[in-house]
Order: C-alpha cells, then sequence, then structure tokens
C-alpha cells in the first residue's frame, strides 16, 4: 500500500486555460502570411482517377496551388501503424490514380482564404472508372480471412483454453445446462472528438545550412508518429520535424497516428513558400481517417444447473479494408471476464472497401462486452439466477488462459459497491415488471467490462528551478484525460511543495521522444516515468529518497542554475529495444500479460432506463458505475472520465451508427446532424465509484488504466436494461424507439 | 473482372464561377473594441474571429451549426458564429470567451463554476458551452436541471461532461435567483 500524502483533490490543472478559451490547439495557430487549404474528395468508392481537370480551380483568383498528385521521390506512403508504419492506413491519396474508397483525397488546393479554396475544390473536375465494390459484412466480393492465419503473431492469435467445443456440446445433451447460442451486430462508428482533423505546416530555415525545418501544429495522441512519419514520408531527417500539440481536443483512437493530410498541406506549404492550414471539414472527416469497423459476434456459453459456467466460443468477423489488415482482440477480454475453464476465441478480418478502419475508444472491448454480457444476462433469464449474483458465483483470481494471477482484480467489489448504491435489491426480476409513475417502462440491467492492464515506454524530464518551481515533461499527449492534472499531482505529492510551484508540459517533440498515447497507458506510463525522474532528481539535488523537499534550498546547495534529469520507463518485463521504438515514434505498449502476472483494470455498471409510454423514447435517468483502476491518480479527473465513458456508452447503445450506402460505399450520414451523438438531454445522473486500491505489481505508483475500461460494459448494461424493461432482446445496436414500441 | 463503368463525375457547374471580388466593408465591436474589415461576404463570423481577429478561443466543431462549439453572444443573445455571415454582424456588439471574464482576469461566475464541478476534459467544446451557459441563464432556461439539460443541448460535448456542465450552470443559476 502507498503511504505517502496526495494533496487534496485539486481542480484540473489546465481547467482555468479552458474556460477562457485561452488554451492553444494545433490549428489554432494563425501564422503571418499564413495560407488556407481545402480538398477535393472522390465521389466513387472504387476504380481508377482517369482525368482530372483543374484549370477552373487554378483560374480562380486567390488560388495559390492546386495539389493533384506527388511524384514518389516527393511523397511515398507512412505506412499503416499496425504493419511497421505510422499512418492508420498504408494507403496515401494523391501518390497514384487508384481510388480505394469514397471521400479519399484527390486534389488540395491552396488559397488565399478558406472560402476561396473551398470553391475551388469544388471545381475540380474528375473522370473514373468506376467499379463495384463490397462495403459490407455481407457483400458479395467481401473478402474473409481468418486473422491468425493472415496475421501469423503471437499477439493477434486466437485465445484458446482447454476444449471449449467439447464441452459445449456435452453441455447441449445434459439434464439440467444451459447453452446460451446467439449473434450480436454491431455497426461502424466514427469518433468524433470534437476537434476536427487538420495541419498547419510551415517551413522554416535551419540556419545550418542544411535542410529546413517542418513544423507541424496539429492535434494528435501520436506527435512521434506524426514526426517520424511525416520525415519517412517526405524522405527527410526526422529530426527537421517538429510536431507541437500541447492540447487534443478529443482523440478517442482517432488521432492516434499519421493522418493522410498532414504530409500534402507540408508539400502544399513548401510548394507556396508560406504557411498553410488544412483544417478537414466534419463530412470530410467520416472518409478521411479511421472508424470503429462493423462487426459481427457469435457467442455460445454453456453453464451447468447452478449457473457455473463451463465452457464459451466467441466468434468474430470485423471488418477491414482491401489495403490493410487492422486485426481485432475482442476475445481478450471475453476469455477473462469470467473463471470459464474451457474458452475458445476466433478473430476473421472482412476486407471491404473502405478507408482502413482503426480505433475507437474501447476499439475492441466495447462491443464484445455488449456482445458477452447480454449473452450473461440471457444466461441468467434461462437460468432464473440474478444477474449480479451468477456474475459474482463466476469471480476468479487466476487468468484462465494463461494460469497467472490477475496482478489485482476487484470486479466482485465493483459489482458489489455499485449494486449497493444503486438499490439493485429492489429490482423485481420478471421482464416489464417495474413501472413509473407516469406509465414508463422500466428496466434495470447490470454488466461488467474489463480492459488490458499495458504500459508503454515513456519519457520524462524534470527540472528544478532555484526559485523552487519544477517543470515536469513527458513524451505523452493531454486530450482530456487529465494528464496535467495527475502529473502536477505526483510531483507535488512526491516533492512535499505545492502544486502551484509544478508546471507540466506535454505534447512537443522538440523536447522528449513522443510515444503514442492511447490505450488507457498514457497516464499509466507518464507517471512512472516521473516517479522514476523524481528519483534522479533527489540524488542530483542530494536530498533523501523520501519526505518533503525544500527545492529553492536544494538547488542553490547545488552552485548549479537549475537541476535538470531526464528517465525512461518501460512496462514489465520490456526488453531495451522498446527503447529504439519509442525513438523511432513506433508503438511499443506492454501488456496485458506481464512476466508473471496479467493486468486488467476492471468496471461494473449498473443502468436504468425508462421506455416513455406514449412515444416509447428510450431514456436513461440513472447510471451506477464502479471501476477497479488501481490506485486513483486524480479523483476529479478520473471522475470525469468515469462519467464520459459511461455517456459514450449510452451513446453508442442508443444513438450511434455509421450507415453504409450498400450500392456506392462511402458513409452515408456523414456530419453531426445526422450521426446523433449523446446530448446533454440524453444524458441523467452518473454516480461513479472507484475501489481505488493500487495494483501491487504494474508500477509503483500502483496505477491501471481508466479511459477505455470506463465505456466497456455499458452498452451491455443499456441493452440488458431495455430486456429487462420490454422482455424483448435485443442482439444490434443502436437500439431505436422504433424497436421498443 | 469488374466491367468499367465510365462515369462523368462533374461538380457543381461545368463553367468555373465568375471570379468573387467584391468585399465589403463591415464595422462592429468584439469584446468591447471596434473592429472595421473588409470581408468576402462569404465569410462566416466564427472564420472572421478565428483566422483574421485571431480570436480563436471560438472553436469549430462542425461549420454547419450542429455543434454549437462556435457560439458567441451577439448584441446579448447567443448564436452559433458558423451560421452567422460576418457582414450580419455590421453594427453589433460581438462577445466571444476572450471577453466574458472581468478587466482583471477575475471568471465570470460561470467560467468559474466550470472550474469547480469540472464541467470539461478536453476543453475544446468549453467555450461555447460557456457562452450558451451564460445566456440559457440569462435567458431563464436554467430554472432545473431537465430545463438546462434541454436547454444547453445545442451544444455538444464529446468527452461527455454533460453532468458537469448541468451542475455548474444550475449552480451559478440559483445563486443568481437568490
Ligand atoms: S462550428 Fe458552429 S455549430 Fe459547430
Ligand atoms: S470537453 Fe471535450 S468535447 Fe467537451
Amino acid at each position: 500500500m502507498s503511504t505517502e500524502t496526495a494533496p487534496p483533490s485539486t481542480v484540473r490543472v489546465d481547467a482555468r486555460d479552458k474556460v477562457t478559451g485561452t488554451l492553444r490547439y494545433g490549428t489554432d495557430r494563425v501564422p503571418p502570411g499564413m495560407l488556407h487549404a481545402a480538398l477535393a474528395v472522390a465521389t466513387v468508392a472504387k476504380g481508377r482517377l482517369v482525368h482530372l481537370d483543374t484549370e477552373a480551380a487554378a483560374a480562380l483568383p486567390g488560388v495559390h496551388l492546386v495539389l493533384t498528385h506527388a511524384d514518389a521521390d516527393e511523397l511515398t506512403s507512412g505506412g499503416f501503424l499496425l504493419g511497421g508504419g505510422y499512418g492508420f492506413q498504408s494507403f496515401q491519396p494523391l501518390t497514384g490514380d487508384r481510388i480505394a474508397y469514397r471521400g479519399q483525397p484527390i486534389a488540395l488546393v491552396v488559397a488565399d482564404t478558406l472560402h476561396v479554396a473551398t470553391e475551388a475544390a469544388a471545381l475540380v473536375r474528375a473522370e473514373y472508372e468506376s467499379e463495384p465494390g463490397a462495403f459490407t459484412l455481407d457483400a458479395p466480393g467481401a473478402e474473409a480471412l481468418v486473422q491468425s492465419e493472415a496475421i501469423p503473431l503471437p499477439m493477434f492469435a486466437d485465445v484458446v483454453a482447454g476444449d471449449a467445443d467439447g464441452v459445449l456440446a456435452e453441455a447441449a445433451t445434459r439434464p439440467g445446462a444451459v447453452v446460451i447460442d446467439a449473434v450480436y451486430d454491431h455497426p461502424a462508428q466514427h469518433q468524433n472528438p470534437m476537434e476536427l482533423i487538420g495541419t498547419v505546416a510551415e517551413w522554416r530555415s535551419a540556419g545550418d545550412g542544411g535542410a529546413d525545418i517542418l513544423t507541424v501544429h496539429e492535434g494528435t495522441q501520436n506527435a512521434g508518429a506524426v514526426q517520424h512519419g511525416v520525415a519517412t514520408q517526405l524522405g527527410i531527417d526526422a529530426d527537421r520535424v517538429e510536431v507541437i500539440s500541447p492540447s487534443v481536443g478529443g482523440g478517442f483512437g482517432q488521432k492516434n497516428s499519421l493522418q493522410p493530410q498532414t504530409a500534402l498541406v507540408a508539400i502544399a506549404a513548401r510548394r507556396v513558400g508560406r504557411p498553410v492550414k488544412l483544417v478537414v471539414p466534419r463530412t470530410q472527416v467520416f472518409h478521411d481517417s479511421s472508424f470503429r469497423p462493423a462487426t459481427r459476434q457469435h457467442i455460445r456459453l454453456a453453464a451447468d444447473g447452478t449457473g457455473r459456467m463451463l465452457a464459451a466460443v466467441h466468434e468474430v468477423d470485423q471488418q477491414t479494408s482491401r489495403h490493410d489488415l487492422f486485426p481485432g482482440t475482442h476475445t481478450e477480454i471475453t476469455s477473462r471476464l469470467y473463471g470459464i475453464p474451457n474458452y475458445r476465441g476466433l478473430q476473421r478480418l472482412v476486407r471491404t472497401d473502405v478507408q482502413t478502419p482503426g480505433y475507437m475508444r474501447a476499439p475492441y472491448e466495447h462491443s464484445a462486452a455488449f456482445a458477452f454480457e447480454s449473452a450473461v444476462d440471457e444466461l441468467a433469464v434461462a437460468l432464473g439466477q440474478d444477474p449480479v449474483e451468477l456474475r459474482l458465483a463466476n469471480d476468479t483470481d487466476t487468468d484462465p488462459v494463461s494460469g497467472e494471477p490477475f496482478s489485482s482484480r476487484h470486479l466482485a467489489e465493483c459489482l458489489r459497491r455499485g449494486a449497493e448504491r444503486f438499490g439493485w435489491a429492489r429490482r423485481t426480476p420478471e421482464p416489464g415488471s417495474m413501472r413509473a409513475d407516469d406509465g414508463s417502462r422500466v428496466g434495470w440491467g447490470v454488466a461488467v467490462g474489463c480492459y488490458p492492464g499495458m504500459a508503454a515506454p515513456t519519457a520524462a524530464r524534470v527540472c528544478a528551478e532555484p526559485s523552487g518551481a519544477v517543470r515536469v515533461e513527458v513524451g505523452a499527449h493531454e486530450m482530456g484525460q487529465g494528464l496535467r492534472t495527475a502529473m502536477v499531482r505526483t510531483v507535488a505529492a512526491d516533492l512535499g511543495i505545492p502544486a502551484g510551484d509544478v508546471t507540466p508540459a506535454v505534447g512537443d517533440t522538440r523536447a522528449l521522444p513522443h510515444h503514442l498515447t492511447a490505450g488507457s497507458w498514457g497516464t499509466a506510463g507518464a507517471l512512472p516515468a516521473i516517479a522514476l525522474a523524481l528519483a534522479e532528481l533527489r540524488t542530483a539535488l542530494k536530498v533523501p529518497e523520501q519526505g518533503p523537499v525544500d527545492v529553492a534550498a536544494a538547488v542553490a546547495a547545488t552552485g548549479r542554475d537549475s537541476v535538470e534529469v531526464e528517465a525512461v520507463y518501460t512496462a514489465p518485463g520490456q526488453p531495451p529495444q522498446v527503447l529504439d521504438r519509442l525513438r523511432a515514434g513506433l508503438p511499443a505498449p506492454g501488456g496485458p500479460e506481464h512476466p508473471g502476472f496479467v493486468t486488467f483494470s476492471w468496471v461494473a455498471h449498473f443502468v436504468e432506463v425508462r421506455i416513455e409510454p406514449t412515444i416509447h423514447r428510450i431514456r436513461v435517468p440513472r447510471v451506477v458505475s464502479v471501476a477497479d483502476c488501481g490506485r486513483v491518480a486524480s479523483p476529479t479527473t478520473a471522475g470525469s472520465q468515469l462519467r464520459g465513458g459511461v455517456v459514450w456508452g449510452i451513446s453508442a447503445a442508443l444513438r450511434e451508427s455509421s450507415e453504409v450506402d450498400p450500392r456506392f460505399g462511402g458513409f452515408l450520414n456523414a456530419s453531426l446532424e445526422e450521426y446523433p451523438i449523446a446530448v446533454n438531454a440524453d444524458i441523467g445522473e452518473i454516480d461513479v465509484d472507484f475501489i481505488d486500491t493500487p495494483d501491487p505489481m504494474l508500477n509503483s505508483l500502483g496505477v491501471k488504466g481508466l479511459g477505455e475500461v470506463s465505456m466497456v460494459g455499458v452498452a451491455g448494461a443499456v441493452a440488458n436494461a431495455v430486456h429487462h424493461a420490454t422482455g424483448r432482446r435485443f442482439r444490434r445496436l443502436p437500439i431505436h424507439l422504433e424497436d421498443v414500441l | 473482372m469488374a466491367t468499367p463503368v465510365r462515369t462523368d463525375e462533374t461538380a457543381r457547374t461545368t463553367a468555373p464561377s465568375p471570379p468573387f471580388s467584391t468585399t465589403v466593408h463591415v464595422g462592429f465591436r468584439v469584446n468591447d473594441e471596434d473592429v472595421e474589415l473588409d470581408l468576402d461576404p462569404r465569410e462566416s463570423l466564427l472564420d472572421v474571429l478565428r483566422e483574421r481577429l485571431e480570436l480563436t478561443g471560438t472553436k469549430k466543431g462542425c461549420d454547419h451549426g450542429h455543434c454549437g462549439a462556435c457560439t458567441v453572444h451577439v448584441d446579448g443573445r447567443r448564436v452559433v458564429s458558423c451560421l452567422t455571415p460576418a457582414v450580419q454582424a455590421q453594427g453589433t456588439a460581438v462577445t466571444t470567451i476572450e471577453g466574458v471574464a472581468g478587466p482583471g482576469g477575475e471568471l465570470h461566475p460561470v467560467q468559474q463554476a466550470f472550474v469547480d464541478h469540472d464541467a470539461l476534459q478536453c476543453g475544446y467544446c468549453t467555450p461555447g458551452q460557456v457562452m450558451s451557459g451564460i445566456a440559457c441563464i440569462d435567458e431563464g432556461h436554467a430554472g432545473d436541471d431537465a430545463q438546462a439539460r434541454e436547454y444547453l443541448s445545442g451544444n455538444l460535448c464529446r468527452c461527455g461532461a454533460y453532468p458537469g456542465i448541468v451542475a455548474a450552470v444550475r449552480a451559478v443559476a440559483d445563486r443568481s435567483e437568490g
């Protein structure tokens, strides 16, 4: 148990800058002489570009450049993030005549103003040879591959334990045993952070006679990949590229890699000799970046008559693109939610004609938990058991897949505490048995979730000033999860100094190498890195290993102007080569299987739905969520993050679906009007709580990830609550009011 | 083998539109300062604020009136500045997020309440939420939680900070009533 005293729950350290609008995001940059860019995009989904007429666009007064094609010596692919490269996909627009997906950029126009650039982009005329494509999982021409064969890497192998098929077959004939066999569909969804994708690119002379320096201002979760990726694409040294991204206006996985527009804007800026800004319009974002791929998940789950789970098979078909294999790891969590001794997972990938899908908050875990936790609810109903009791009875301390212990698992406590806070004991089990005073049908549902406990190599620097102030830098990104706040709290608590004396800095490749911040490992990597740096700092300051430090006096005693130290943290058991990957801007997370233990974050969600009597609108007046994310590094921001995850789950369960045109491809509802996300009026009371017990093994601070697990299971709890209210089971998201009429 | 279909995908017009050389002279006040500009009449108030006046606190989340990130006050009323042609601001007084704190930098009560209730995460929607929150209270639309939620629903928050936003706005509304 950690014994140090943290400062009281402080406010978010950048809250003031956020409420005053002074915090700067990537495209807030307005350098002198800047020009504006706009994209022209493909209006067919597959085929070949046979002619591009840019005459009218180029003739428009105010247009400086119409970029339609970059030669190979000017622009190459930045590679695919999951294939040794940097991009969300390997396919780079404007390098050839192939059209791989609707909405693919075919030209970039640069003009004096945004309006001229936009008008000119609309004047770009293209002719295509169009080919039929496959756009859905079932379309003719959609090619299904077994992932473990297509990507023969251990991390993407199928999860297998015991003999699931044998036990399932036996259970089907055993009296008293119950087998659930169901298919769950999840649509494609788009991350839609409020900040649009965009780039401001500026070149300047290095003054050293060498190549010019490119500065990229861009909201990204992966400044290292943007730096090294753009350098690769343009054929320049990575130390000639600076990426500045101190604040990201929401990432949610969309901004976790190199986007296709960044190099295009950089080339345009170089050609016109002036800074260029491109903000990708919302409608184009639906095709110009990744998305959560559509999945179909087949679950078979067997239990004996007492409710002991005996075996499960989880088979997943996940959409990918023609040009990349975006792997799925849905079964990583469904094999761990319970102590099921016999388990078999199968991941298949289905090639369709889209941009490459990618990560979106809880990228696999959200849909996997929706499917599996719906099946568990079906099992509870079939057994006539209480869904909380059934889950508690199948708890485990040991990872059923590896046989190793979980470093910490307080899921049962999450369930018990959540049930207590929610008032679960007052639930009457019969579906449709609860009514509100206004006649609304009331349903109470529960579901659990987990998320792999990963950690990534992270660089940190701490600098102590003679004034007593301390500056702390980390090679990670702040996208609202509260990283800066957790950094400040960690330094202040360790040194026993006021939080106001600590200045945090993130998102700047000029300072430190930056690792991708995703998978909830941002804080779980940054804080241990800071802890290591603080230990170094204490050595350099010649102060004891623990206890409060008079920083000003200690710096003065060294006789130096300031004392600066650096440290790099790696996940448990990671080989030193991961540092090379960190320095090359490549992802190198470790986990959830660490040497001798397995780490997951855990959560339980309790949801009340009310289905209004006249128009059958599905409302969610209250949710109780209890999470085990190890020690809570920053209570204020952690609470907000958990509530935000719940909002995401409600939104995914009841609102969000990226509609695909099965004939012509592309996403039809490509705007925030037609792609509804939860609004304020959709959200009721969200009561959150934390176990707040440090994980004893993952890192010295005892912190595990929170951002993703917070969403996992919410959609299942909503669907289970809808079943409780109506007696009807919905195995496809989102659930709409017309479903419950 | 797929049969190639020859498609002619033509933009809206076949002939280039006449060059847009017309600019319009516009004068208005922004955060108590006079501003005079020659504008392309197509320019939105949002783009003028961000790109010409470098008041980048006001955000663009959609450019189509769907998200509220660009909310500012024009003569005290909240508007989405992306759907407000800048020429329409002629003669008006515009207030942006940069203009709501006091002269000494003391936060507006709604700003302070957002800090106190942690009504934000990434902060990108926050300027628009604050501007909407102030107006919502002035309009008398923050009388109870349900009403506040309804009247703040034009401002999307993808981080899901809604519970904090409602709590912040309601706290100020209650205080200003009492
Ligand atoms: S930018 Fe104006 S409403 Fe979204
Ligand atoms: S705080 Fe991130 S969108 Fe609202």
